[in-house]
């Protein structure tokens, strides 16, 4: 099934209703009837998208859809490819299936993910794959791709997910993580793992290390090996042989938290 | 029926049902991921005696290790899957995770599996770290080199022990050359394993024994020096010397291929004959005959 935007909304769109299982699983007057929220107003998918019939088995959505929130949300199992910048929420809650944007994202991607892959071709918000606030934990699992550049707090209380980004990131990447892994190729905005528990952050680019880190040694982690492998064969993201093979500096930390967490900076 | 001059025996092989896992052991170079991989398939001839059957299945170029390090494939087999997870733990921990730069993944993708890293991982001592890739957790063990990662659970699945074939000859040296051959060809096969030394197998055994207390004995009617005094040997009169080869593989097919480019190996000139060791049926479900097998 296709949806192609045709009608740019005035004010910010909320269409959770627009994932694989759901649209798939319609006819298109049905999914013509669909009721998203045009800002407080509830209105027909129909009055903004244009539905058509792909050979595809994945979900195609295509248009500038900055305005649009929570495409995806929920999503449990199969694929949605986007071809245009995306609002706000993209995956809230995801447990299974695959995202694809070819374009760029809105703060708060993948809010309380916990299973599923997201690849973003462009850039991605502030918040990306963030705990809101007031919660210890963020996303619980997953696996994030963003081929260019992110705004601050990326992974924000994040447990188990694994995030790349492909450029830079800003301030506070990896804040309050609890577990999993950010892997990193551009420049580092502040406070680095500032308060994390647990968790892995990788730098290709050279960091300032927070007071509470102790320095542990030059090491080329294997796991590193595993993780770029696995990412070399099976996503698009570009790894050049010299950082896979590199030493890294290791750094433990946070001591102000559990101590648990560890920062991998790349040495030239 | 004949390869060349060698007589192939109208009979099978009686194979039986095992449990095995593949496990892929990488390591910063080849010397150490083979010095793991033969530290962990040693003494692991025959369940009769060593608990286990292992051995290298195959050696792995860079581009097909999931580090893209160099490594090895290897197989184990035991009777049922609750020991496969102990000698797996044993094994592993001993043999792998003490040898410098190693790593160690499932080579199985099933259903069934066994609990490893997440056992081994305890040898960290609250320092270890549990990581997620595509589903799959493994463990960072801190080590006195960096760190030692294995996967948590291993794939294991029922598969099938003691496919064989005999080789039988003029003398020792025609018999080894053909063993030699047959070895060879049969290494190529992917998911077999030939787990005796070098492959081959001097003492095979029958299920049994005239003392009570021993569940296997020398498979006296293959013997030659005793042809003259047992009534029911099966070796033929101007056979000196024989060899069995033992094939265990993680499914029948893999056996089947195996047997059958080794058989056609052996046979050359001073292999009188080939044939195969079964018990009427007694021992296993998996029935190879020879003659099936022969392309």
């Amino acid at each position: 099934m296709k949806l192609k935007l045709h009608t740019q909304p005035e004010v910010p769109t909320e269409a959770e209703s627009i994932t694989p299982a759901i649209i798939n699983s319609l006819k298109i007057k049905e999914i013509e009837k669909i009721k998203i929220y045009h800002g407080n107003r509830e209105v027909h998918l129909a009055d903004f998208f244009s539905v058509s019939n792909s050979k595809s088995t994945s979900l195609e959505v295509e248009g500038d859809m900055h305005q649009i929130k929570y495409l995806g949300a929920n999503m449990a199992d199969g694929e949605m490819h986007i071809e245009g910048d995306v609002g706000p929420h993209l995956g809230s809650a995801m447990s299974g299936g695959f995202i694809k944007v070819n374009g760029s994202t809105g703060d708060w991607i993948a809010p309380e993910m916990s299973g599923g892959r997201i690849h973003i071709t462009g850039n991605g918000g502030h918040c990306i794959a963030c705990a809101y606030r007031g919660a210890s934990k963020g996303v619980s699992g997953g696996e994030i791709i963003i081929e260019g550049n992110v705004k601050n707090e990326l992974g924000h209380g994040m447990a188990n997910a694994t995030i790349v980004v492909g450029g830079k990131c800003g301030d506070f990447t990896g804040v309050n993580m609890n577990s999993g892994t950010i892997l990193t190729f551009g420049e580092m905005g502040i406070r680095t793992g500032a308060g994390m528990k647990r968790g892995t952050i990788i730098c290709k680019d050279n960091i300032e290390i927070l007071p509470t880190f102790s320095y542990d040694c030059l090491y080329s982690p294997v796991y590193l090996k595993l993780l770029l492998k696995y990412l070399i064969d099976n996503t698009e993201i570009k790894i050049d042989k010299e950082f896979a093979e590199g030493l890294f500096h290791r750094w433990s930390g946070d001591a102000i938290e559990m101590n648990r967490g560890e920062l991998l900076v790349y040495s030239v | 029926m004949k390869i060349k001059n060698t007589e192939i025996v109208d009979t099978y092989a009686e194979a039986f049902s095992m449990w095995s896992a593949k496990v892929i052991i990488t390591a910063e170079n080849d010397y150490w991921a083979e010095g793991a991989a033969r530290a962990m398939t040693g003494m692991a001839t025959s369940v009769i005696g060593c608990k286990c059957e292992a051995g290298i299945d195959m050696k792995l170029e860079p581009k097909d290790t999931p580090d893209g390090r160099p490594g090895y494939s290897i197989l184990l087999f035991t009777m049922d899957k609750e020991s496969l997870g102990k000698r797996l733990i044993e094994r592993i921990g001993q043999c792998v995770m003490t040898c410098p730069t190693t790593a160690c993944f499932s080579g199985f993708n099933t259903d069934e599996t066994v609990n490893v890293g997440g056992a081994l991982r305890y040898f960290g001592d609250g320092h270890q770290i549990g990581k997620k890739i595509n589903n799959e957790r493994y463990w960072r063990i801190p080590v006195f080199d960096g760190e030692f990662i294995i996967q948590e659970s291993f794939g294991v699945k029922e598969s099938v022990g003691g496919g064989n074939f005999y080789i039988l000859g003029d003398n020792v040296s025609a018999c080894l050359d053909a063993c030699y051959d047959a070895v060879k060809v049969m290494k190529r096969v992917e998911n077999v394993i030939m787990p005796f030394p070098k492959g081959v197998v001097r003492s095979g055994s029958k299920v049994g024994s005239k003392y009570k207390a021993l569940v296997a004995s020398t498979n006296h009617i293959y013997c030659p020096t005793i042809k003259g005094v047992v009534k029911d040997s099966a070796v033929p009169e101007n056979v000196n010397a024989c060899y069995e080869i033992v094939v265990d593989g993680a499914d029948e097919k893999a056996v089947a291929e195996a047997m059958s480019v080794g058989m056609q190996a052996a046979a050359k000139d001073g292999v009188t004959q080939i044939t195969a060791g079964n018990f009427g049926g007694k021992l296993g479900k998996y029935k190879f005959f020879l003659k099936d097998l022969v392309k």
